[in-house]
């Protein structure tokens, strides 16, 4: 157990020896990596390594410009879509995600017998017609018997386009790839969330860099793989999905329909 | 190299002012293009290069203030990274051929004598090489950085990414090459030969 953690703090100091060559660690953080170099022959060793490598590396020089890049001509304006179309995309696919979880809600809530329209109409109406009341009554119990067979198909597909509704939304907001100018603002929360991860615990802030390295990796080769193909597919399948709600909808709104004129005498 | 009226200047490309937009480029491109050279080899750095300069001063507007180096090596990362896959979907091997033929470590250096200069480019070579074997994003990461000197902070916005991967990039980026390095430590000039 304890040559376990040996070797996890072994590691993780491995893996700070690249920030401590640029002075990138926090002060905590360089201290306790001093005293492991003290103690462990094999980081000193690396990390003479690891200089090495940098000077090797800095020593390449730059070359000089074949030739000059000014540009002769001032280059045509880009075909880009405007930033209005874009909006309007985004608003679409929120509010497809919008309709998904509303629809969802209207569905559980219809089945959980939750206040509904029928059940607020029962609600007031007591006051004013005890009839009426005991009609409602009685198109409740008989409701049951025709509810499972009318609508079983529904709650099974209705949280599927809710989720990836909602995730893809969220995910594809920066747009990631199309430029520059559109991830700013993410930037400047993620180096902000830098900062503040550098001053944390050592040990959680390594286990959280590797983390999200991991996970821009895989970022990174999901991209190579999909390209703009992928893009393309996610959109296809938010018009699917908003389709599919559609559908569900009317569904819905057919059999409570059906059922209403069914319960009337 | 930072010019002292460099936000004047890109006030005028913005609007439409190409001999100011040229003046950036001439600050820049050599940058520009030694980042396309060790991510791309010689071939198709120069095209690169040019395709940059051309994205960038069409894309001008998008340019929120901040470090106009780092925008401007961002888009030249997007075309390298961009032709990269374009690569690796037609061939493998043409990339590796690319890569090793157009090597940029024929550069005369500050060395004086024929068997510095030999040794120079051997040691260029096999860095160029080591450079290749990387995945793109430490790539990227390892030469800005250790070659062009950028700070974290620019590498960040260059990048687009967040500090902590950066560092991560980085360090797994250097331990690629130290190993690539250390393979071959008999092989690399005795002036950059590794310690034991």
């Amino acid at each position: 157990m304890l040559e376990v953690l040996l070797q996890f703090r072994h590691r993780r100091f491995r893996r700070d020896l690249s920030a401590y060559l640029d002075d990138m660690l926090s002060e905590r953080a360089r201290r306790r990596l001093e005293t492991h170099l003290d103690s462990c022959q094999a980081c000193r060793q690396e990390l003479a390594e690891l200089r090495s490598t940098v000077e090797a590396l800095g020593s390449l020089p730059m070359a000089e410009v074949p030739r000059s890049f000014t540009l002769a001509a001032a280059p045509v304006a880009e075909v880009r879509p405007r930033p209005a179309a874009r909006r309007l995309e985004f608003g679409l696919r929120l509010a497809t995600a919008t309709a998904a979880f509303v629809l969802a809600l209207v569905v559980v809530g219809d089945f959980a017998g939750l206040p509904g329209d029928g059940e607020e109409e029962e609600g007031e109406m007591p006051a004013m017609l005890a009839p009426a009341a005991a009609e409602t009554q009685r198109a409740m119990e008989a409701a049951p018997a025709e509810t499972p067979a009318a609508m079983t198909a529904v709650p099974v597909e209705t949280p599927e386009p809710l989720v990836p509704g909602i995730t893809d939304v969220g995910r594809l907001a920066p747009e990631a790839g199309t430029g520059v100018s559109e991830e700013e603002y993410a930037e400047k929360e993620a180096m902000e969330g830098a900062e503040v991860e550098e001053e944390a615990e050592a040990g959680a802030a390594n286990l959280e860099d590797e983390a999200e390295a991991g996970a821009w990796e895989v970022q990174g080769v999901a991209d190579d793989e999909g390209g703009l193909s992928r893009e393309e597919a996610v959109r296809w399948l938010e018009v699917g999905l908003g389709a599919a709600v559609g559908v569900l909808v009317i569904v819905w709104a057919f059999a409570r329909f059906q059922r209403s004129i069914g319960n009337r005498p | 190299m930072v010019i002292a009226d460099e936000g004047q200047l890109i006030q005028s490309s913005r609007k439409g002012d190409l001999d100011a937009f040229n003046t950036l480029v001439q600050v820049y491109q050599r940058q520009v293009y030694n980042l396309c050279l060790r991510m791309l080899g010689s071939a198709a750095a120069e095209d690169a290069a040019q395709e940059s300069f051309i994205n960038a001063y069409r894309r001008l507007s998008s340019f929120r203030g901040g470090n106009f180096r780092a925008w401007l090596l961002r888009i030249a990362a997007n075309i390298c990274c961009d032709e990269l896959r374009r690569r690796r979907s037609r061939s493998a091997a043409s990339l590796n051929a690319t890569l090793e033929a157009g090597t940029p470590a024929d550069v005369p250096s500050q060395l004086a004598g024929p068997e510095d200069e030999a040794l120079r480019r051997e040691l260029g070579r096999h860095l160029q090489q080591g450079l290749a074997a990387l995945p793109a994003e430490q790539r990227l990461a390892v030469i800005f950085r250790d070659i062009h000197g950028l700070s974290y902070e620019e590498l960040a916005e260059a990048l687009g990414c967040s500090l902590g991967t950066v560092k991560s990039r980085i360090a797994r980026g250097r331990a690629r090459m130290r190993e690539y390095l250390m393979a071959r430590r008999e092989l690399l000039p005795g002036q950059f030969r590794l310690e034991e």
